[in-house]
C-alpha cells in the first residue's frame, strides 16, 4: 500500500484551503463572510475527518507492516547549502496523528457551539484550522530545520488564539508572556539545530542519532541541552512554565486542544524523535516539574487553571518515562492524557458555559471554583463525563490514565527509588488536587449565590440564603457541545486497552510484542532499546497497581475530608474561608496549611521571582539602553553639531568687519612674534 | 545582445517625466498623483520587461551593460550595467517606490514638488545601483540625498528642520569618507585614474593602504546602512518624516550602504574585508542587541520601528562579514526581506497614525476593534519581523545563522558566542515588536481623540500592504526567488577570497 504514504503529504496542507478562503474573506468581504458564518465549520471539520481517516488508515499500516516511509523535496538549493522538506511516517508520528486529529475534530464540534454567540467565530475557525495545519505539519516533519518551522507557526497559533479575546488587557499581557517565554524554547532549539549542524550531518533525523564519543561529545552534550530548552518551554517544564496558567486566558476549546492535548505534547514529541541524545537529561527538570505542578493546582481557585498546573505535571511524567528511557510508557501516557485531559477541558467549558448566565462573562467569576459547587443536580451529563476524566487521571483501574500511569511509576520505581518515591507520592497529590476540583464544582451547593462572601470581606456565611434576587440556576449545555464529551468520555474509557498486557496471550519471549501498543511502536523500540525491561508478569503487575491504585484512593479520600459535602459542609467552608482570607489560627498545623496554600495560591512564587529579576532586568536594560544611545552616542553628535555651531558663531563675531579689531590683533599677533622670536 | 540602452533609459525615465510634472497644467492634486503612478508602474513595468528578457541568471557577469564617455579629460564614463546582486535591490527599488507614491496619496500640500522629489529619488537609487564606474556611484549617491533632504525638512513632522539637518549632516559627512575613497582607488597606481570596477576588482594593493580605503568605505557604508555607533540620525529621520518617505527610506536608502559594502569592500577590498570581517561580524552581534533593546526602550512608534530595522541590519552586516556562500546569499535575501517588512510597518504604523493622531505607544490602546484590517496586517507583519517561519524573515536569519555557522574562517568557540548572543537578539525581538502591537492594539482603553470612530483601511491602503505582504509571505515559503538572482554573483565574488 504505498500510495497511502505517497499521498501522506496531502494530510498537513487538507485544512489549508478553508483557512485560506476564510482568511481572505474575513479579510476582504467580511461582511458576507460572517454571514455565511456557521456555514464555514462544516468543510473544516469535514477536512479534518478526511486527514482522520488517512491517518487512521497509516496506522493500520504501521501497526501490521510497520515500516518507516520518508519522502523529501528540496527547498532551496544553492552551491553550498540545501534546505529540504519532506514527510516521514514512523509509529511515533501515526499516533501523533490520530491524537491530533481526533481531539481536533471533538474540539472543533465542541466549539462551534460554544464560540456561536462570539463575534470572532469565524476568526476562530480560521486559528484553529491553521492551528491543526501546523501541528500535523509538526509531527509528519522530517529534519529538524521543519521541526522547527511548525514548531514555531504552533508557537504563533498559540499566541493568537490565547490573545484571541484581544480587548482584556489580562489576555493581551498573557499572549505576550507565552509567545515570548517560548521564544526562549526556540532560542535553545534553533541553537540546537545550528549546533547539530556544525558536526553532524545536518538533515539526519536523529533516529540514528547516537552520540559519538569522539572529541565533540561535549558539544553534543551542548546540543542536546539546547534542543532540549525548546522543549522545556513548549511543554511547559519547570523553568519555563509560566506561561501555560497564564494561557487559560483562551477560549476553553483552545485549552483543550492546544494547551492540554496536542501542543504542550510537541516537545515530548521532539525527545521521542530525538530520544537516544536525551537519556536521563530531562530526569530532574521533569521531576521538580512534576512534583511542583501537583503543588500548585492544590490550591487554585480558577478551574481551568488548577487544570493547566495538572497538564503540567502530567507532562513532568511523561518526560521522566522518556527520561528514564522508557519510550512506551511516554507515548502510552501521553495519549491517555491527552484524551483525559481534553474530557475535562471541555467538561470545564461545559461548566462555565453553565455558570456565565450566572456570574457574568468576566473569567475571574465564571471560572471561579469558589462560586460553583452542587453543579451535580443542573449538569449531569457533564458531571458524568467530568467525574470519568478526574477518575482518569487520577488513576482508577478502568480508565485510561491508570495502565499509563502505572506503567511509569513501576518503570521510576526499577530505575530509582528517589524516583519513585517521588512520582508516587505525586501520584497520591494528583488524586487530591483533581478530586478538589470535581468536589469543590459539582458537590455541596450552589455558592453564586453566596455574593458576600466574595465581593466583601466579611468571612461568615451568616446570610447564606438571604438573597433577594430570582435565582437563576445553571442548564445543561447543548448537545453539540454534549456529543465531544461523550465520545472523549468513550475513549477515556477504552483507550487504554491498546497498552493493556493482556495475561492470556504472554508466553516466553523477551519483548513483550503483545499489546497493540508495543506492536505499534516495535521499530523504534527496537531501535530505541537494547534491552527491553519490560517483561513484566502478571504478579509484579498487580502489587504495582495495587500500590498505585491505594495511594490514588488515598489521595480522593483525603480530598473528600477536606471538600466533600456530607462530611460537615459548614466547616468545610469555614476552612476554604479561612484559606482565602488568611485568619491567623493558632494551631500549627493549620499555620503549615496556610503556608502551603499560601504558596500554591500564588503560584509557588515564580511568577513574582520572574517578574521581578527578568521584566524589571528587561525593563531597565532597555531604560540604561535608551539613555545610554540618547545621552552619550546622540549626544556627541549633537555637541558635535553645537561645537560647529558656536565655533561658526565666534568667527562670525570676529570676522566683524571692524578694522579698528583687525588692527588690535594685527599688532597683538606681531608684538608676540616680536617678543617670542627675538 | 542588442544595444538598446535600456539601464540608462530606466535610470532616466522617472527624473525626467517627472520634471514635466512642472508643466502640467493646475488641475489639482489629482492629475498629479495618478501622472505620477502611471510614471512608476510604467517604470516598473520597464525594468521587469527589461530585466525578465535580457538578463540571464546564470551569468555571473554584468549584463546590459552600457559605456559611453561622459568627461573626456579625466577619463569618465557614464558605465551602468546589472548582475545577480544589483537586479535584487533595483526590483525592490521600483516596487517600493511606486507602493510609496500609492501610500503619499494624503499628501496635499505642495504635491507637484513631493511627487518630482519621490521621482528624483527613484532614479538616484536606480542609478546607484546600477552604476558601474566609483565616481557614477559616488555622484548618484549623492544625488539621492538632495531629494530626502527635502522632502524631510518640508513634509516631515515637529522636529523636521532639525532631523533633516542632522540628517544630511550626518551623510554628507559620510559622504567625505567615500569621496576620498573613491579617488584614492581611482588615482592609485597608474596615471589615468581607473574608476572602473571591472578593472579594480583585479587589482591589487598595499595592505596598509587597502585598509586605509577599506576604513573610508566602511564610515560611509556605516552611516548609510546604519552601523553603531553611526545611527543615530535614523530614528531621528524616521520619527519625523512622512510615513512615504520612511518607505523608502527603511526600504531601499538604508540597503544602499549594505549594498555599497558588498559591491565596493567585499568586491573590491577582499585582503582588508577578510582582515576586517571579525570585526564587522563583532559589530553585527552588539547591534542587533543593542538596537533591540534600546528598541524597548522608546516610546515613540516609529522610533521604535526604526530601531529594530537598526536591529535587523545587524544581521545583514553578520552575513557580509562571514565571508560564506550561505552567509553572503542570507544578506541579499535579508536586504530584500527587511525592505518589504520595514516598509510595510513604517506604512501602517502611519496609516494608522493618520486615524489616531497620537505619537507614543503608552497614550494609545485598543484600536483592534475599530480598525481591525490595519490590526491584521500589523500583527502578521510584526510576526514577520520576528522572523516567524513561513515569512521571508526567517529564511534570510536561518540562511545568515547557517553562514556563520559553517564558516571556515573562525573558531568554532567564537563562532558559538556569536551564534549566541545572535539568537539572544531572536528573544528580544518579539518583546518589542508584540508589546509594540499590543499597546496600539489590545485592550479597551479608550485614548481622549476627538472622536473615537476610525474608518478602517480602505481600498488603496489594502492595496498597498497586501502587495507587500505577497512577496513576503512567497519568498518565505520559496527562498529561491530571490536567491536564484544572486547566487552565481555570490560564488564569483567570494571565489576572490579562496582562490587569490
Amino acid at each position: 500500500m504505498e500510495h497511502t504514504y505517497q499521498y501522506a503529504w496531502v494530510i498537513p496542507l487538507l485544512p489549508l484551503p478553508v483557512i485560506m478562503s476564510m482568511g481572505f474573506g474575513l479579510f476582504l468581504i467580511p461582511t458576507a463572510t460572517k454571514n455565511l458564518r456557521r456555514i464555514w465549520a462544516f468543510p473544516s471539520i469535514l477536512l479534518l475527518s478526511i486527514a482522520l481517516i488517512f491517518s487512521v488508515h497509516l496506522s493500520i499500516q504501521q501497526i501490521n507492516g510497520s515500516s518507516i516511509y520518508q519522502y523529501l523535496w528540496s527547498w532551496t538549493i544553492n552551491n553550498d547549502f540545501s534546505l529540504e522538506f519532506g514527510y516521514l511516517i514512523d509509529p511515533l508520528t501515526s499516533i501523533m496523528l490520530i491524537l491530533i486529529t481526533t481531539v481536533g475534530i471533538l474540539v472543533l464540534i465542541y466549539s462551534d457551539d460554544y464560540m456561536s454567540h462570539d463575534e470572532g467565530y469565524l476568526r476562530f475557525f480560521v486559528y484553529i484550522s491553521f492551528f491543526n495545519t501546523a501541528m500535523l505539519g509538526l509531527v509528519t516533519s522530517s529534519n529538524l530545520i521543519q521541526i522547527y518551522f511548525f514548531w514555531e507557526l504552533v508557537g504563533m497559533c498559540s499566541y493568537l488564539l490565547i490573545g484571541f479575546w484581544f480587548t482584556r488587557p489580562i489576555a493581551a499581557s498573557a499572549c505576550q508572556k507565552a509567545f515570548v517565554t517560548n521564544r526562549v524554547g526556540d532560542f535553545g532549539l534553533l541553537l540546537g539545530i545550528l549546533g547539530s549542524l556544525e558536526f553532524r550531518d545536518l538533515f539526519k533525523i536523529a533516529n540514528n542519532w547516537i552520540p559519538n564519543n569522539g572529541v565533540n561529545s561535549l558539544l553534543t552534550t551542548l546540543c542536546a541541552f539546547l534542543l532540549f530548552l525548546g522543549a522545556v518551554a513548549k511543554s511547559a517544564q519547570f523553568p519555563l512554565h509560566v506561561w501555560l496558567p497564564d494561557a487559560m486566558e483562551g477560549p476553553t476549546p483552545i485549552s483543550a486542544l492546544i494547551h492540554a492535548a496536542t501542543m504542550v505534547a510537541a516537545g515530548i514529541f521532539l525527545l521521542a524523535r530525538l530520544l537516544p541524545l536525551f537519556i536521563s537529561l530531562p530526569l530532574i527538570m521533569s521531576t521538580i516539574t512534576l512534583f511542583l505542578g501537583a503543588t500548585l493546582a492544590l490550591a487554585q481557585r480558577d478551574i481551568k487553571r488548577s487544570l493547566a498546573y495538572s497538564t503540567m505535571s502530567q507532562l513532568g511524567y511523561m518526560m521522566l518515562a522518556l527520561g528514564m528511557g522508557s519510550y512506551q510508557a511516554a507515548l502510552f501516557h501521553l495519549i491517555t492524557h491527552a484524551y483525559s485531559k481534553a474530557l475535562l477541558f471541555l467538561g470545564s467549558g461545559s461548566i462555565i458555559h453553565s455558570m456565565e448566565p450566572l456570574v457574568g462573562y468576566s473569567p475571574d467569576k465564571s471560572q471561579n471554583m469558589v462560586l460553583m459547587g452542587g453543579l451535580r443536580k443542573y449538569v449531569p451529563i457533564t458531571r458524568t463525563t467530568f467525574l470519568c476524566g478526574t477518575l482518569s487521571l487520577c488513576g482508577i483501574p478502568p480508565l485510561a490514565c491508570f495502565w499509563s500511569k502505572d506503567e511509569i511509576l513501576s518503570n521510576s520505581w526499577l530505575y530509582s527509588p528517589f524516583f519513585g518515591i517521588i512520582a508516587s507520592f505525586t501520584a497520591g497529590l494528583t488524586a487530591f488536587y483533581m478530586f478538589r476540583i470535581y468536589l469543590l464544582t459539582f458537590d455541596g451547593y450552589l455558592r453564586v449565590h453566596f455574593q458576600n462572601y466574595s465581593s466583601t470581606k466579611e468571612g461568615s456565611f451568616s446570610t447564606p440564603f438571604g438573597a433577594k434576587n430570582t435565582f437563576v440556576y445553571p442548564h445543561e449545555t447543548g448537545n453539540t457541545m454534549l456529543f465531544p464529551l461523550l465520545i472523549l468520555q468513550l475513549f477515556t474509557l477504552f483507550v487504554g486497552s491498546i497498552g493493556i498486557h493482556f495475561d492470556n496471550e504472554i508466553k516466553g519471549n523477551g519483548i513483550s510484542e503483545l499489546t497493540i501498543l508495543s506492536k505499534w511502536l516495535t521499530p523504534s523500540i527496537n531501535f530505541f532499546q537494547e534491552s527491553s525491561n519490560s517483561s513484566i508478569n502478571s504478579y509484579e503487575f498487580i502489587t504495582n497497581a495495587i500500590s498505585s491504585v491505594s495511594l490514588a484512593i488515598l489521595g480522593l479520600f483525603i480530598a473528600y475530608i477536606f471538600y466533600g459535602s456530607t462530611y460537615s459542609f459548614f466547616q468545610n467552608l469555614n476552612f476554604l474561608n479561612s484559606l482565602v482570607k488568611g485568619n491567623p489560627k493558632k494551631n500549627f498545623l493549620d499555620e503549615v496549611k496556610k503556608k502551603i496554600y499560601s504558596w500554591s495560591y500564588n503560584r509557588g512564587y515564580i511568577d513574582v521571582f520572574y517578574t521581578r529579576v527578568f521584566i524589571l532586568g528587561i525593563r531597565r536594560l532597555a531604560e540604561l539602553t535608551y539613555f545610554f544611545d540618547k545621552g552619550v552616542i546622540d549626544g556627541i553628535t549633537n555637541g558635535v553639531g553645537l561645537a560647529g555651531f558656536c565655533i561658526g558663531e565666534e568667527i562670525k563675531y570676529v570676522g566683524g568687519g571692524r578694522i579698528s579689531s583687525y588692527l588690535f590683533f594685527f599688532l597683538c599677533y606681531v608684538s608676540l612674534f616680536l617678543f617670542v622670536f627675538p | 545582445m542588442n544595444y538598446f540602452p535600456w539601464l540608462t533609459i530606466i535610470v532616466f525615465l522617472p527624473i525626467s517625466a517627472g520634471s514635466l510634472l512642472f508643466f502640467l497644467p493646475h488641475k489639482g492634486n489629482k492629475l498629479i498623483k495618478w501622472y505620477t503612478i502611471c510614471i512608476c508602474i510604467f517604470e516598473l513595468l520597464l525594468t521587469t520587461y527589461a530585466f525578465c528578457y535580457h538578463f540571464r541568471l546564470d551569468d555571473p557577469l554584468i549584463q546590459l551593460a552600457e559605456d559611453y564617455k561622459w568627461i573626456n579629460f579625466f577619463d569618465f564614463y557614464w558605465r551602468l550595467g546589472i548582475d545577480g546582486l544589483s537586479i535584487g535591490p533595483i526590483l525592490l527599488t521600483g516596487f517600493i517606490t511606486t507602493l510609496a507614491t500609492l501610500a503619499a496619496w494624503p499628501v496635499t500640500r505642495d504635491s507637484r514638488l513631493f511627487h518630482f522629489l519621490m521621482l528624483a529619488m527613484y532614479s538616484g537609487q536606480i542609478g546607484s545601483f546600477s552604476s558601474r564606474d566609483l565616481l557614477l556611484f559616488f555622484i548618484m549617491w549623492e544625488f539621492e540625498l538632495i531629494p530626502v533632504y527635502l522632502l524631510l525638512s518640508m513634509w516631515g513632522g515637529k522636529k523636521r528642520l532639525y532631523s533633516a539637518t542632522k540628517f544630511i549632516l550626518y551623510t554628507a559627512g559620510g559622504s567625505v569618507f567615500l569621496l576620498i575613497g573613491v579617488l584614492g582607488l581611482g588615482l592609485y597606481g597608474s596615471n589615468e585614474p581607473t574608476l572602473n570596477f571591472e578593472t579594480l576588482a583585479n587589482q591589487s594593493y598595499p595592505v596598509a593602504l587597502e585598509i586605509i580605503f577599506y576604513i573610508g568605505f566602511l564610515i560611509a557604508f556605516a552611516v548609510k546602512s546604519p552601523i553603531i555607533p553611526l545611527h543615530t540620525w535614523l530614528p531621528d529621520t524616521h520619527g519625523e518624516a512622512h510615513y512615504s518617505t520612511c518607505m523608502l527610506l527603511a526600504g531601499i536608502l538604508l540597503k544602499m550602504g549594505a549594498y555599497g559594502l558588498v559591491r565596493i569592500n567585499m568586491e573590491l577590498l577582499p585582503h582588508a574585508h577578510s582582515i576586517f570581517s571579525p570585526w564587522l561580524i563583532i559589530v553585527g552581534t552588539m547591534q542587533i542587541i543593542y538596537a533591540a533593546s534600546t528598541s524597548l526602550g522608546q516610546r515613540n512608534l516609529k522610533k521604535r520601528i526604526a530601531y529594530s530595522s537598526v536591529s535587523h541590519m545587524g544581521f545583514i552586516i553578520i552575513g557580509i562579514g562571514s565571508i560564506t556562500d550561505t552567509g553572503l546569499n542570507g544578506a541579499i535575501l535579508q536586504i530584500i526581506s527587511h525592505g518589504f517588512i520595514g516598509a510595510a510597518l513604517f506604512f501602517l504604523a502611519g496609516t494608522s497614525y493618520d486615524r489616531m493622531r497620537l505619537v507614543y505607544l503608552d497614550e494609545m490602546g485598543g484600536m483592534a476593534v475599530s480598525i481591525p484590517k490595519i490590526f491584521t496586517m500589523f500583527s502578521i507583519l510584526s510576526m514577520a519581523s520576528l522572523a516567524l517561519p513561513g515569512m521571508s524573515g526567517f529564511v534570510a536569519e536561518l540562511i545568515v545563522f547557517f553562514g556563520i555557522i559553517t564558516s571556515q574562517k573562525y573558531f568554532l568557540m567564537p563562532k558559538i558566542l556569536i551564534t549566541f548572543v545572535m539568537a539572544i537578539g531572536m528573544i528580544l525581538t518579539p518583546i518589542y515588536s508584540l508589546s509594540m502591537s499590543r499597546q496600539m492594539f489590545y485592550g479597551y482603553k479608550l485614548f481622549n481623540a476627538p472622536s473615537s470612530y476610525f474608518f478602517d483601511s480602505g481600498p488603496r491602503e489594502l492595496f498597498v500592504s497586501i502587495s507587500i505582504f505577497i512577496p513576503v509571505i512567497g519568498i518565505g515559503i520559496y527562498p529561491d526567488l530571490v536567491l536564484s538572482l544572486s547566487g552565481e554573483k555570490v560564488e564569483t565574488i567570494l571565489y576572490n577570497y579562496f582562490y587569490r
